[in-house]
């Protein structure tokens, strides 16, 4: 188990990272959210070790994250980090051998994924021939090559079509059932939604939301109702509760303040003519980030 | 870990060797280097008159000048050539000055010159020197020389002084040195001659060494961060160990290059003995191989039982130094441009020390140069100069060593600190605040 505690890191006079606190399990997906500067990347980089942290603790399977870990561990950066003279076998090789692998399981392992990412003919091309999506794969397939038992994704969809993104979600999801400890970052909440049991969001370094997706939305109180009735927009506004209605192409999107304020929208709604949809959903995350980010930032 | 680190080691050497540029560059150092050791058989090989001999005819009005001007720029010629032959050959002319203009003009290459010697009441003697086109440089000054020894032969002659008494006035005197320090002698008095023109070609491969090695690093550490690369080296093997991985490998191509400057100047030296080495240009081929051959015969073989390992040590000490130091200064950088603005001064230090040992020889027992070469990164240059030279004892060059021993201790102590953050530092923003910060921690 991956557990990160307390963890603070100070660059200068400026807090990037405020005691974060979160744990990953084997199989379990982690996102880490956020926007632009909220401090991923510099946990990420408190977690690999590459950068000290000003108190607090990582620990993986309870033990300190050093050099005699990193063999377990892929980590992709938000960045190319590739070096680009090489070609794709020379630069799988060096990682590999760099993650204590031996020559013929890399290879392997290269031709097994390049397979699976339907580039084999790669395998030779420099890697500042190839296209900015390639690299991104060869990159992705650099962080998993060592079957990794945690691995670390920083903005893993960053230049990649819907098609390779659903690529690289069907490995992610194929490895967390393998049971590895997958963490990542994105600023795609869709993508969060779809894979992610665990996740925290980050604010100018500091835990705006954190936990189990579906407890974060329980949490929440907004909720929002999808309407299909005889009825008009401003009659909807003047329910009690109704924060904000959005009138679509053939129904309305109803947002309420609270889940116990459902009640006064069904009240009206069911003394209207021609109901067909009445659907109370959860917000996505999307929404919840946004509130919740926003509420901070005017802080 | 130690296999991570060899294997960071022949990463960073096949980069480098296995390219076609290495072995492109080493093919053109390869003819270059022949070409120099055997460039009079190159000049000659493409035709000229350089073993044609000169005929100088002689036009004498004054009874006695032929004679004496022919044992003149025989003397003169012998002593430029360093050979019993000379390389003129004089002919008495009875005919006019018309005549003799006449034939040069006929002559279709520009090998004979008249020399007319008339009397002077003024100024002893006159004399005309005719050519068909210019005469080259050291025909030139010979040809004064001996005019102008004649001369004065001439004046002497004509004040009843016998043929036998001019010429021992123009042999040379026998000198006899006398040393009252003991430790001095000419072997050593004229290997310092010797070495100040010699020791700038020995030293040069060790200054280009130096720089190769500084570039290597630079480029490959700046690499791996422009790429971003290093943050995932960086996640699986420590600092420390690509720190070293770097600097081995740095060390380990010069080594390899140096060696293969050496085969390369053996197999020149090889050519040259094969193809039988027939010196017809005159000059700096023949001084260097002179002033060689005058090295061994004073005894600089016996001398460079010593001289050879400790310099070998010093230079191996320097390269350290200087692969060290440009790893630190690269890991502070953000890009190769940055770093070559930051290996200038260290190619200018590494200049002066180079000019330094080649003015050692003039600037005889100066101190500044003597305390230089104790400095850590010249003294790899300066100290075997100065104790070929004998201004400097073995002692000195051992505290030398020991002062370069304690700067690449101070330097891995250190810099390894500034190392570890500025390898993931890729702004240069505050730059010296973090490296000092670094130093502290």
């Amino acid at each position: 188990m991956l557990k990160v505690e307390n963890v603070t890191k100070y660059y200068g006079d400026f807090l990037a990272v405020d005691k974060l606190s979160f744990t990953v399990k084997p199989g379990e997906i982690f996102g880490l959210l956020g926007v632009n500067g909220a401090g991923k990347t510099t946990t990420f980089r408190m977690i690999m070790g590459l950068l000290d942290s000003d108190s607090g603790s990582v620990t993986l399977n309870g033990k300190p994250i050093d050099y005699s870990q990193t063999d377990y561990i892929g980590f992709l950066t938000e960045e190319r980090s590739l070096l680009t003279k090489m070609t794709v076998r020379e630069q799988c090789l060096f990682f590999g051998t760099l993650k204590g692998m031996s020559r013929e399981k890399i290879i392997e392992r290269l031709q097994y994924l390049l397979d699976k990412f339907e580039i084999p003919e790669y395998i030779d091309k420099k890697i500042k021939e190839l296209s900015k999506g390639n690299q991104q794969k060869i990159q992705f397939i650099t962080a998993v090559l060592n079957e990794p038992k945690l691995l670390i994704l920083d903005e893993p969809f960053a230049g990649l079509d819907p098609f390779n993104v659903e690529m690289f979600k069907k490995e992610i999801i194929e490895m967390a059932e393998k049971g590895s400890m997958i963490i990542f970052s994105t600023h795609r909440m869709d993508h969060v939604e779809l894979f992610c049991k665990k996740l925290v969001v980050l604010l100018r370094g500091k835990t705006v939301i954190s936990g189990y997706l579906s407890d974060i939305k329980e949490q929440y109180r907004k909720k929002n109702i999808l309407i299909k009735a005889d009825i008009t927009k401003k009659k909807l506004e003047k329910i009690d509760g109704v924060t904000e209605v959005i009138e679509k192409a053939d129904e309305f999107e109803v947002k309420i303040e609270d889940k116990n304020k459902v009640k006064n929208v069904f009240d009206v709604i069911s003394k209207t003519k021609n109901v067909t949809k009445f659907v109370v959903e959860e917000p996505s995350l999307n929404e919840i980030f946004i509130a919740k980010v926003g509420e901070n930032y005017e802080k | 870990m130690r296999s991570k680190l060899n294997y960071l080691i022949s990463i960073s050497l096949n980069r480098k060797i296995k390219t076609k540029w290495f072995v492109a560059a080493n093919v053109i150092l390869c003819l270059i280097i022949i070409g120099l050791i055997n460039i009079d058989s190159i000049i000659t090989a493409f035709g000229g008159d350089f073993n044609q001999t000169q005929k100088v005819y002689v036009i004498d009005n004054t009874e006695h000048s032929f004679d004496l001007f022919k044992e003149q720029l025989k003397i003169s010629s012998q002593a430029v050539n360093q050979s019993e032959e000379s390389s003129y050959e004089l002919i008495k002319y009875d005919k006019t000055i018309e005549d003799a203009k006449k034939m040069l003009e006929e002559e279709e290459k520009n090998l004979s010159m008249v020399v007319v010697f008339d009397k002077s009441e003024e100024n002893v003697l006159d004399v005309q020197v005719i050519t068909k086109e210019y005469m080259d440089m050291i025909d030139t000054q010979l040809v004064n020389n001996a005019i102008n020894n004649t001369k004065v032969a001439l004046a002497i002659y004509e004040s009843d002084i016998s043929m036998e008494d001019i010429n021992k006035i123009y042999s040379p005197a026998n000198i006899e040195r006398v040393y009252l320090d003991e430790d001095k002698n000419s072997q050593d008095e004229n290997m310092e001659i010797i070495m100040t023109t010699v020791f700038p070609i020995i030293i040069l491969p060790f200054f280009m060494l130096s720089i190769f090695l500084i570039q290597m690093i630079g480029a490959e550490v700046n690499d791996e961060k422009t790429t971003r690369g290093m943050e995932i080296i960086i996640s699986n093997v420590s600092p420390k160990t690509h720190f070293f991985a770097k600097v081995i490998a740095g060390n380990l191509f010069v080594l390899l290059q140096g060696l293969l400057l050496v085969i390369f100047g053996s197999l020149g030296l090889f050519i040259r003995k094969l193809i039988g080495n027939n010196n017809i240009v005159n000059g700096i081929t023949n001084e260097v191989g002179s002033m060689i051959s005058d090295l061994l015969k004073n005894g600089f073989g016996d001398k460079l039982i010593y001289i050879v390992p400790l310099t070998l040590l010093l230079m191996i000490l320097t390269f350290i130094a200087y692969s060290l130091l440009a790893g630190i200064l690269a890991s502070m950088t953000t890009n190769i441009e940055d770093f070559q603005q930051l290996q200038t001064p260290i190619m200018i230090i590494s200049l002066v020390g180079y000019y330094l040992a080649m003015m050692a020889g003039v600037f005889e027992g100066a101190t500044f140069i003597k305390v230089l070469s104790y400095v850590p990164f010249i003294s790899a240059i300066l100290c075997p100069s100065l104790l070929v030279l004998g201004q400097i004892g073995i002692i000195d060059v051992f505290v030398s060593m020991i002062l370069i021993i304690i700067t690449n201790y101070l330097l891995i102590k250190y810099g390894l600190r500034i190392y570890k953050v500025g390898i993931l530092n890729y702004s240069s923003a505050g730059l010296w605040k973090k490296m000092f910060k670094a130093l502290k921690n």
